[in-house]
């Protein structure tokens, strides 16, 4: 009984640092000075939206046009990009494909990744590295191996296919991520449950997973993401027209002898809304979530 | 991990299953398919309209389209070869046909020509850029398209400026000094530096020299001293009638600046037709490169487009079929009036459209003028590529920034080609 009790505090951080605390935060509060701070924020704004709203002006302004601000806008490039090109059904795939790999990937790097923080293995720092060694895999080069496994499966031309090759590809390295995390949520609250009557799993379910939210978001919107901009794989893993992907799609604008400029902006706003969309009602989780399992694991 | 993966997405496919249709034929219905290999809102729509034609002409075929974007047609290609999942009926342009016919995944096609209604109606320069391209000298693709590398000039600034188009590569440096201010953003010319340079420059060079054969004895005529005098020419256009960021032209920036109003004249080929002549409507026109002191007219023709039965293909006649209605004089006609190029199918040459299109009717007069030579770039050597794009393109901005030699510079890349045109015929 005694020992839990006499057990070492492992968790408890280091005191903060105070004196960089404090004048950091001379900095910010004397308002001569904000502009060191927010100088370089604008500029850094400026840089990562103005490519944006290059993108947006292309797409609503007419072929040929050189306006800066597109007034008025015009919505034929949206037209060609959803009628013309097929945006439809890219759209479509590509959102079951992102889906599929988000729940696959967080399910299985959840799975593998508690395994890996709370179990020791004969040959877990050899299968953490075979993991590791795997990113160095370019995709190109397993493609033809790939291509004939899944031409003997029936998978070519299908959205399964797709979601197994991404998953594939995508599961080490969120394997490693999700076992940081997991490592970085103290035992001694699993430990806890289970002394209360909890199974391994109750457990699991009761203490350690409300407490990995940031995880899966950070996990998960990785895997959409990786997913949804994916070229290589959903254009040689399909051969019909209906199985493409929005990657493919938007290369559709760059012929041999001609690039539909407007097109191609087009495309790139329609794949790049829904991911923008998610990353603002996600980044919240997310920038907690990296952070959480960065410095700790 | 790998195979839990396998089960899983097993389980997940009796779940999902995205139906994934074989292309069965029971009742002597088939369908073959057919690869774009450029495909993108330009185009399908024109190969959906043929494709209509072509089913109601043939009711028992029908052709699923699958349209690649063009950047990535080789490796699709390839993978699919590898894979034993080729279509039926492909586009393919002679720049990678040898890469396909050493594969063995082509079935040649010159018995079949020749007993149908395609015989001798192919332009003779077309077929025999396709036949060069395999080993055994047989066509291994059906051309339909032909294109020209051409200059293109604004005719209203050769107006204001009382400018004649230019006939000789002098008349041509003069005229692109002359309409340029570049105080005013204005130049007269504007050069390819970038991906895809050294390609047009070789055209340029052989439309001034004069020379009529890639090879001599062997050898690579490429370093000709009359084709480095014409790339001396240009490399002294370089900023000053042209812009500077030049350097890293592909044709996308080329086109942009030309169709943007701040260059008078591009060299590029037909194949910008359609966007050259939206933007600039009746103020733009064609001229062929400008030829050399000699005046003798040298062409080194663009890869050819055209189409190909696979081997692998279930259906090989109704596959043919849809080739041959592809090349036929009717849907030629429909195919390159739309995009704008030659038309390989010589029936087309009466069809009303030529006449209204200016750049295509000079190209094929080009081509049809008996005094024409035509240097058929050695596109079928493997390496052709490798050492005029990835070696060379980075030499030839050396020679624009006066770091390298003209001379020095067609050294180099001629003596690659020789050493690869031997490896070839040794093993030919």
């Amino acid at each position: 009984m005694t020992e839990t009790l006499i057990r070492p505090p492992v968790d408890t951080p280091p005191p903060p640092r105070q004196p960089t605390k404090r004048r950091r935060r001379a900095v910010a509060e004397e308002p001569g000075k904000r502009w060191l701070i927010h100088v370089p924020l604008v500029l850094y704004l400026l840089f990562t939206l103005i490519p944006f709203y290059w993108m947006l002006v292309f797409a609503v302004r007419p072929t040929g046009s050189t306006q800066l601000v597109p007034w008025p806008v015009t919505f034929e490039h949206f037209d060609t990009v959803w009628n013309d090109i097929g945006f439809g059904i890219f759209f479509y795939n590509s959102v079951v494909m992102g889906l599929g790999v988000l729940v696959f990937v967080t399910v299985l790097s959840v799975m593998g990744g508690y395994a890996l923080a709370r179990f020791k293995f004969r040959g877990q720092r050899l299968f953490l590295l075979a993991m590791l060694c795997s990113q160095f895999i370019p995709g190109a080069m397993m493609l033809i191996p790939l291509f004939v496994i899944f031409k003997g499966m029936g998978l070519l031309n299908t959205l399964t296919g797709l979601i197994v090759a991404e998953v594939a590809f995508q599961l080490p390295l969120s394997l490693i991520l999700m076992s940081g995390f997991i490592r970085n949520i103290s035992v001694e609250l699993e430990e806890a449950a289970m002394v209360d009557g909890c199974s391994r799993l109750r457990a699991f379910f009761a203490v350690v997973l409300p407490q990995l939210k940031p995880a899966l978001v950070a996990v998960g919107s990785f895997a959409f993401i990786g997913a949804w901009n994916n070229f290589l794989f959903a254009l040689m893993f399909a051969t019909r027209q209906d199985k493409f992907t929005l990657p493919v799609g938007l290369s559709y604008a760059l012929g041999e002898f001609n690039t539909d400029f407007g097109a191609l902006a087009a495309g790139g706003v329609v794949a790049a809304v829904p991911v923008v969309l998610v990353f603002a009602v996600v980044q919240r989780f997310l920038v907690q979530g990296l952070s959480a399992g960065a410095v700790k694991g | 991990m790998r195979k839990l993966l396998v089960a899983v997405a097993a389980a997940a496919l009796a779940l999902t299953a995205c139906g994934s249709g074989g292309t069965g034929s029971g009742d002597g219905n088939v369908t073959i398919t057919f690869w774009d290999n450029n495909g993108g809102p330009g185009r399908t729509p024109i190969y959906e309209e043929l494709i209509k034609r072509f089913e109601a002409a043939n009711p028992n075929i029908k052709v699923e389209y699958v349209g690649i974007p063009s950047a990535s047609v080789q490796q699709k290609y390839d993978t699919a070869i590898a894979g034993g999942e080729t279509p039926d009926v492909g586009g393919v342009t002679t720049s990678y046909l040898s890469n396909l016919v050493g594969q063995e995944a082509l079935i040649p096609l010159d018995d079949r020509i020749n007993s149908g209604p395609l015989k001798d109606k192919l332009l003779p320069s077309l077929v025999e850029t396709v036949r060069q391209t395999a080993p055994d000298g047989k066509l291994y693709s059906v051309p339909t398209s032909g294109n020209m590398d051409i200059i293109w000039y604004r005719t209203d600034l050769f107006q204001q400026a009382g400018l004649e188009p230019p006939k000789t590569w002098d008349e041509f440096t003069t005229a692109a000094t002359k309409l340029t201010d570049a105080a005013a953003n204005k130049y007269g010319y504007t050069i390819r530096g970038g991906a895809g340079s050294v390609f047009q420059l070789i055209t340029e060079a052989y439309a001034y020299s004069g020379v009529d054969n890639f090879f001599k004895d062997g050898k690579s005529t490429l370093n000709d001293k009359a084709n480095a005098e014409l790339v001396d020419k240009v490399a002294d256009l370089y900023k000053k009638a042209t812009p500077e960021a030049d350097i890293n032209n592909s044709y996308t920036q080329m086109v942009a600046q030309f169709t943007g109003g701040s260059v008078t004249m591009m060299h590029h080929n037909l194949g910008s037709s359609g966007d050259v002549n939206k933007a600039l409507g009746d103020k733009v026109a064609a001229i062929p490169l400008p030829v050399g002191p000699g005046g003798k007219r040298t062409v080194v023709p663009n890869p050819t487009d055209g189409f190909a039965v696979f081997k692998n293909s279930e259906n090989p006649d109704a596959a043919w079929k849809f080739a041959e209605f592809l090349a036929s004089s009717e849907s030629n006609s429909y195919w390159n009036e739309k995009v704008g190029q030659i038309p390989a199918n010589t029936d087309v040459r009466s069809a009303a459209w030529i006449d209204g299109n200016k750049p295509v009717k000079m190209a094929l007069g080009v081509l049809e003028d008996p005094s024409t030579v035509i240097v058929p770039a050695p596109v079928y050597l493997p390496q052709y590529s490798s050492i005029t794009k990835t070696d060379s393109e980075p030499q030839y901005q050396k020679v624009l920034l006066g770091e390298l030699t003209a001379q020095q510079f067609l050294d180099e890349m001629a003596k690659k080609l020789t050493e690869a045109q031997k490896e070839w015929e040794d093993r030919k």
